[in-house]
């Protein structure tokens, strides 16, 4: 006779596995096709980034900041540059500000097209993901231009950003965004129009409404379950009190209702960048700190929040009155979002939906051991 | 909608404790060990901070503590409150708080395997991020980060002097390095 332990295997997805989303792991106990129970297990790519920042001054911290997450680098930016300003009392100037909203939001649209990759990939859909990731391209061209760099920038620094716009360069802009509003189209119908993609997706990793908020979810999980949440709007920062934008918003809470989110949020940070462009101010683009190498902070203590593609990522920053930060800590939406949230919806479901839920909710393994 | 005096005041009526206004709409509370816990679930539950934001540790060596804050978030009218308290360095011990919110038990595993902090009636597994440690909790202060990368780890063949590639061509052809190159080079 067989008994109902028997019947139940411990299966591990990752850490080296098509399906997860960077170095973590998933153990789960099934039962013939559900999972029964499900542990997140990280640990494999721990850089020990927050205490090597404490060895650092304050601008150099920069270097390792932005390697917290890898497929959006500039919110960490953007968050510490802020913190450091709230502690210092330092003034961004209104060019700055409307600069890096343009930065944050390139930063949200590349990291999108990536995660159409990642979400379409983990339903066996694959064209759509070499789409995007080659139309990502035209955006990281724009950073390479701005900043030198393609993926980690470097280029919010406290008091504003590192340097102006290159000549062109936000005609450039233009012209990317038309054609990537063109492609929004294309990449849709062979998402959200697909039968796979609309079977596989709705009703399936349900994040409850009631307990969203007590989770910890936030960015497009809450917004899929219908609570429109955005530091953006809550509390504006750069330029985004000045500019107008939608906060997309679905019922549901289950994969489709976030893809729709996701797929809405692009629309949206295309018309932030618009406008952003159109009022763009001039002047300085850079408050100009002292000497890095002897820049001391008041002693004091900043929490900043951002609003990233996976959701609200936030900096305690302490500063005791030296060159180098006392205590500089991540708050990332994956650390809640890849293992307390995902341990809790994902019994029940069906072992091939692991992969395909955990790309919904945007778990970004570097961000959870920095 | 509340504001953050509203807050202060409804705190104040209910604990002994000491609050100001850190900036814009953030509260700071300063707090003994003991009163964390109430306090806490007197914020979730009475006042509607819902939603645990972050729980960090900062390491005051110095004074011999370590300093736990918990940050807790009011959605409706954006209000946050920074719950502080110092634990004893030596002897690092706070209540478990696992059942206030699912993700505290993450940060708890963190804490006490970075910090060593010691949260009784915790049963969560021991290892979270790292694996077979017998080294002191490598987020303290003094937990010599280059001291363990020299004993743990073998220098690459070759490159046993740490020098730059750089300060290696130069010294290797007699080039002569400019000044602004020595001053930040590690010899």
């Amino acid at each position: 006779m067989t008994t109902k332990r028997n019947k139940q295997t411990t299966l591990f997805i990752g850490p080296q596995h098509p399906g997860i989303t960077g170095n973590m792991m998933v153990k789960l106990l099934v039962e013939g096709d559900t999972v029964v129970k499900a542990e997140t297990h990280i640990g494999y790519l721990h850089r020990a980034f927050e205490k090597l920042i404490e060895q650092r001054n304050w601008l150099q911290s920069f270097t390792l900041l932005c390697r917290f997450c890898v497929p959006e680098p500039d919110p960490m930016e953007l968050t510490y540059a802020r913190a450091v300003e709230a502690i210092e009392g330092r003034e961004v100037p209104p060019r700055a500000k409307y600069i890096r909203t343009i930065v944050a939001e390139l930063a949200r649209i590349q990291s999108f097209l990536l995660w159409y990759g990642g979400q379409a990939g983990s339903a066996g859909l694959y064209t759509l993901g070499q789409w995007t990731v080659g139309d990502r391209n035209y955006i990281l061209d724009l950073f390479e231009d701005l900043t030198g760099a393609r993926i980690y920038h470097m280029y919010i620094w406290p008091g504003g950003v590192r340097r102006d716009l290159p000549k062109g360069w936000a005609d450039k802009t233009r012209r990317v965004l038309d054609y990537l509003e063109k492609r929004l189209d294309d990449y849709n119908r062979l998402l959200f129009d697909n039968a796979v993609f609309q079977k596989r997706a709705q009703g399936v990793g349900i994040i409850p409404k009631d307990k969203a908020l007590e989770w910890g979810v936030t960015g497009p999980p809450l917004k899929g379950v219908g609570i429109g949440n955005d530091v953006r709007k809550t509390e504006p920062y750069c330029a985004y009190g000045e500019l107008d934008f939608d906060i997309p918003v679905y019922e549901g809470g289950d994969v489709w209702a976030r893809a729709l989110v996701r797929r809405d949020e692009i629309k949206q940070s295309i018309r932030i960048i618009r406008q952003a462009l159109d009022k763009m101010p001039g002047g300085n683009y850079y408050n100009r700190i002292p000497n890095p190498m002897k820049w001391r902070l008041p002693a004091g203590e900043a929490w900043v929040k951002t609003e990233s593609v996976r959701g609200e990522i936030g900096f305690y920053v302490v500063s005791d009155g030296t060159e180098k930060p006392r205590r500089v800590h991540l708050r990332g939406a994956a650390y809640t979002h890849g293992i307390s949230v995902l341990e809790k919806i994902l019994p029940g479901q069906n072992i091939a939906d692991v992969s395909f839920i955990l790309n919904s909710l945007g778990a970004c393994p570097p961000e959870m051991e920095r | 909608m509340m504001t953050t005096r509203d807050i202060i005041d409804a705190l104040t009526r209910t604990f002994d404790l000491n609050a100001d206004v850190l900036r814009d709409n953030q509260i700071r509370l300063k707090l003994h060990k003991k009163q964390v816990a109430p306090v806490l679930l007197y914020l979730k539950n009475q006042l509607g901070f819902i939603h645990l934001d972050h729980v960090s540790c900062v390491d005051w060596l110095e004074e011999n503590v370590f300093e736990l804050v918990y940050i807790v978030y009011r959605p409706q009218d954006r209000l946050t409150v920074l719950v502080k308290t110092k634990i004893d360095r030596q002897h690092p011990e706070m209540e478990n708080m696992e059942t206030f919110w699912p993700h505290m038990r993450t940060y708890q595993r963190e804490l006490r395997e970075m910090f060593g902090i010691d949260f009784p009636g915790f049963e969560a597994p021991k290892e979270f991020i790292l694996e077979g440690w017998d080294e002191m909790p490598p987020m303290r202060r003094d937990f010599d980060t280059r001291a363990y990368v020299q004993r743990t780890y073998t220098t690459r063949p070759g490159r046993e002097d740490a020098w730059s590639v750089r300060e290696y061509i130069t010294r290797r052809t007699g080039e002569k390095l400019p000044d602004f190159v020595k001053k930040y080079s590690r010899d």
